[in-house]
């Protein structure tokens, strides 16, 4: 379990500080697939950042299990990330002089996964395996991201507007691999969005503004990529 | 304006460099051109030898000294166009997609050629105050008549406007070849990275291994430049030291500080262009976990063994021209010792070579530890 308890989060000094996130508790179980809504610049990508240990708030705490990660030091944190957390951004961010081998290797290496090869076929591009990101569409870009980050076997995967650069029909087949990975392995997914119907796909939403939790829903049913809106 | 005076400063490797080659040539051509004036007034038979040898050396020296700098400043050159166009793929791409021609934008790239002129301007200027003190250390015997410092105003023109305006036209002239790319590919920043069509070339690499073999290919400009600077570091250092018994002292010192800011300058440029160039992998690989030591280990341990073979090369290469120098240049001169190959010189030049080289490395990695994942995330 993830518990987050009074984080608050400023960029910025003197008359430009800005504060981000103003006092954020909530929990999150394992295997809880969570969205977060809300509009730009409600504080969502940096509480993203805050909890999966990429930034460290300024005050309050985020503990997995029993481990606090906030009083780790940096290479704990790194231990740390490496050892439980995987990442999908919304700009993919793979590296441009690796083939897409290469760059599920990067997650696959970590964790020791011998069968990365596999999860790239899971996500339909082992025909492509020896390309570079560069010769890929936006779409088969994510879902290299997406089997970067799932080939280091995360117990939580945390995920940035991760249709965000996508167009409807990518953005539903993205979604639907994760999900079906999502219901095969059991880790939580995190995953911040604005697009408000991606939230019937989740388990738990939370919907922030001005970097407070405004709401907290559980959805009865969820709905598959294929059901929702766009 | 689509290149700036603050891009221009960035090039103050360029200028250090140009400042070096016009220093030293401006020193040997000015006193070559005033040592012959008076070349009939040598009627000594030591003199005479004397001037052949001085004449020779200076012509030696120039040509070595001053080619290799201005090798490696045009490579240098070359790099930085080449550097800056693919880091501000996106501006020149709107520009172009607006309709600017390829001239249009290029021909901004001459303000490159500022840097050069800077040098070149203060290499003569240094050059010129020293140059009594140089007349004076040159003929040390007194085997000449006293040779007064003469201002050569086409030396002047030669080794600063001559310089300053090839370079802003090499500028322009590159910048304008590599802008002949498609403006999507501009704009996206594209890399030319394609798929490989040997199966066995990445097979079960592990991923660290490949991402080494991956940084140090796909730069290889950067490749040159670290070996160009063990290079520099190996040939100038060692020569400098083997030189002792053929030239004087300061000649020895000239050389050396000139390997060293070669050698300092270009692995700087070539240190400081791979953590930027590689910002953004750094990151990818600190987000999902990997060490700093895996990170440094990975980006910047692929250029240990370059640098490693352009020392060898380096000393391989002055003890050859230390040779020649002897051989050919002096072949007339007296009491010249035959050369032989310094171990002393080698040992301690590698003592030091590792020391620096691994000192750089330390620093370098340290700018990688200080890498912010979120700036480099929103860049």
């Amino acid at each position: 379990m993830i518990a987050v308890s009074d984080i608050t989060k400023s960029y910025g000094n003197g008359d430009g500080k800005t504060q981000v996130l103003k006092g954020i508790t909530m929990q999150i179980n394992d295997g809880d697939f969570v969205v977060v809504l809300g509009a730009s610049g409600s504080g969502k990508s940096t509480f993203l950042n805050v909890i999966s240990g990429l930034e460290r708030p300024d005050s309050g705490s985020v503990t997995y299990g029993s481990r606090e990660i906030t009083k780790l030091s940096d290479s704990e944190l790194t231990q740390f990330r490496k050892d439980n957390i995987g990442f999908i951004f919304q700009q993919y961010y793979l590296l441009p002089n690796m083939t897409v081998e290469n760059n599920v290797r990067m997650g696959a290496d970590l964790a020791g996964n011998r069968e990365y090869r596999e999860i790239i076929t899971a996500v339909g591009l082992e025909d492509k395996s020896r390309k570079y990101p560069s010769e890929l569409s936006g779409g088969e870009q994510q879902r290299v991201s997406v089997a970067r980050a799932l080939a280091k076997k995360p117990k939580v995967l945390f995920l940035d507007e991760p249709t965000g650069a996508l167009d409807e029909q990518t953005g539903r087949q993205v979604l639907d691999y994760i999900c079906k990975l999502h219901k095969r392995l059991g880790f939580t997914i995190v995953m911040v969005t604005h697009n408000q119907n991606i939230a019937e796909m989740a388990t738990t939403v939370v919907k922030m503004n001005s970097g407070k939790i405004s709401e907290v829903s559980t959805n009865g049913r969820q709905k598959t990529a294929y059901e929702i809106g766009w | 304006m689509v290149v700036g005076m603050k891009d221009a400063l960035k090039l103050i490797g360029i200028s250090v460099i140009a400042c070096c080659a016009v220093f030293v040539c401006t020193l040997f051509l000015n006193y070559n051109i005033d040592i012959t004036a008076m070349k009939n007034e040598i009627t000594m038979a030591g003199g005479i030898v004397m001037y052949n040898a001085i004449v020779s050396t200076g012509k030696v020296v120039s040509a070595v000294s001053g080619g290799c700098l201005a090798v490696t400043s045009v490579i240098m050159l070359l790099f930085y166009v080449k550097n800056y166009i693919d880091t501000h793929g996106k501006e020149l791409g709107i520009l172009k997609a607006l309709g600017y021609s390829n001239f249009k934008i290029s021909k901004h790239f001459w303000i490159f050629g500022l840097s050069v002129f800077i040098g070149c301007a203060l290499g003569y200027a240094a050059a010129f105050l020293y140059l009594p003190s140089f007349y004076e250390l040159q003929n040390a015997e007194h085997l000449f008549p006293e040779i007064k410092v003469q201002f050569h105003l086409y030396l002047a023109f030669l080794l600063v406007v001559v310089p300053t305006v090839s370079f802003a036209v090499l500028a322009v002239i590159y910048a304008c070849f590599r802008l002949k790319k498609p403006v999507l590919d501009l704009l996206k920043e594209k890399h030319n990275y394609k798929a490989t069509s040997s199966k066995k070339e990445t097979k079960d690499m592990p991923f660290l291994k490949e991402l080494t073999r991956s940084t140090v290919r796909g730069r290889k400009s950067l490749v040159f430049f670290i070996a160009f600077s063990a290079f520099c570091f190996s040939a100038m250092v060692q020569m400098s030291m083997s030189m002792n018994e053929l030239a004087s002292e300061t000649m020895a010192v000239m050389v050396m500080t000139i390997g060293l800011i070669l050698a300092f300058m270009t692995l700087f440029l070539s240190l400081s262009s791979v953590v930027k160039t590689n910002a953004k992998t750094i990151a990818m690989m600190k987000i999902f976990g990997y060490s700093e030591r895996e990170c440094n280990g990975a980006v910047l341990g692929g250029y240990r063994p370059v640098s490693y073979i352009g020392f060898a090369v380096g000393t391989a290469y002055q003890y050859f021209l230390l040779r020649i120098m002897v051989d050919i240049v002096f072949a007339d001169v007296e009491n010249i010792p035959e050369f032989k190959f310094d171990f002393t010189a080698f040992a301690v030049s590698l003592v030091l070579f590792i020391i620096i080289y691994e000192l750089f490395m330390y620093i370098y990695s340290q700018r990688i530890k200080k890498l912010s994942i979120k700036s480099v995330m929103l860049e």
